[in-house]
């Protein structure tokens, strides 16, 4: 796995072209989120019925997000420890969590029950919230993911930052006995 | 033509005054390229017959090309925005100049023979095909060369 990982990140093109292929689907997957949160804003398609645009982007939805999630492991793999060090990394990883909380609260009232919202005459506002979030999250999910690319966390630095902490651990541990060995 | 030269200079200038200017545009130029793309791609795949079958292929063109047409509005507007930030570095850059025939290309098919297939009920089943294969090729191409500006 990380031979694999490795070699990733030693060829000079695969990087660029998985970055690419991650941007891919996340076009095709972030069209459809904003069309489908947008009809739930009442903001676009306003002729067809709620129920009718989510199924419509539903599938094509879930195709964009595997493109994107496996383009992003591949891509976080072959960096980690970069990535490790990147506050955008990090803020990313917890809008995706909050994307996580999102889809458990909102899927069985909202995304997977669209028939229900057009009994309404207007789209309840629960998922008028749902589809507000759920723009604002995956907005800023790429906005962050831009983000990445402007840090380059100072690796050697940290690592000797750990190399010094880690020495005077050791020396805190085996101080005494090495003095004691150099008494005798 | 010098006057051109100290004009690119202070637009480049006002914006790199400020470090953000440049990453909020080019989050604008991400979130628009994803609706304008990928609402293409979508009419792309129903020519091509991948899923959506409920829905006829005029069907989906229709409902959602004035959004395509937003999201390209807010593309073409953020990216000269990119481009004058430090136009000489993405003259001379050979992804740039890709990208920029690639979209140019896109752009124009798009709204010729793309638009014409996707809104006729009588189109072949290959033409359909080969209208949606050329469409991803082009969009993809695009994307690619946009991102490689940055790797090569």
């Amino acid at each position: 796995m990380t031979g694999f990982f490795t070699a990733l990140r030693g060829s000079a093109y695969v990087y660029p072209i998985v970055l690419s292929m991650h941007m891919i689907g996340l076009a095709f997957f972030g069209g459809m989120v904003l069309m489908t949160d947008m009809r739930l804003l009442g903001l676009t398609m306003r002729k067809r019925s709620v129920a009718e645009v989510v199924d419509l982007f539903r599938i094509p939805k879930r195709w964009g997000l595997l493109l994107i999630v496996t383009c992003g492991i591949l891509l976080a793999g072959s960096k980690a420890e970069e990535y490790y060090y990147n506050a955008f990394f990090r803020t990313k990883l917890i809008l995706l969590g909050a994307v996580l909380v999102h889809e458990l609260v909102f899927r069985r009232g909202v995304y997977a029950n669209p028939a229900a919202l057009d009994r309404t005459p207007t789209v309840p506002a629960s998922a008028k919230l749902a589809a507000a979030l759920s723009l604002l999250l995956w907005t800023s999910i790429a906005c962050c993911g831009r983000g990445i690319g402007y840090i380059e966390p100072p690796l050697d630095k940290i690592h000797a930052e750990i190399h010094l902490v880690q020495d005077a651990a050791l020396a805190a541990l085996r101080g005494p006995n090495l003095l004691k060995g150099e008494d005798h | 033509m010098f006057v051109l030269l100290l004009l690119q200079n202070a637009i480049a200038d006002v914006l790199n005054s400020s470090e953000w200017v440049f990453p909020i545009t080019e989050c604008f130029h991400i979130t628009a390229f994803a609706w304008s793309i990928g609402l293409i791609a979508l009419v792309d795949f129903r020519l091509l017959g991948v899923g959506m079958k409920r829905e006829t292929t005029p069907q989906i063109a229709k409902a959602v090309a004035p959004w395509t047409l937003l999201g390209l509005a807010v593309v073409l507007l953020s990216g000269p925005v990119l481009f004058l930030s430090d136009p000489r570095m993405y003259l001379y850059n050979p992804s740039f100049r890709f990208k920029i025939g690639a979209l140019l290309i896109a752009i124009v098919f798009n709204y010729t023979i793309h638009r014409k297939v996707a809104l006729s009920d009588s189109a072949s089943a290959g033409v359909r095909v080969l209208v949606g294969v050329v469409s991803l090729a082009l969009w993809i191409s695009v994307v690619f060369g946009g991102l490689f500006i940055a790797f090569a």
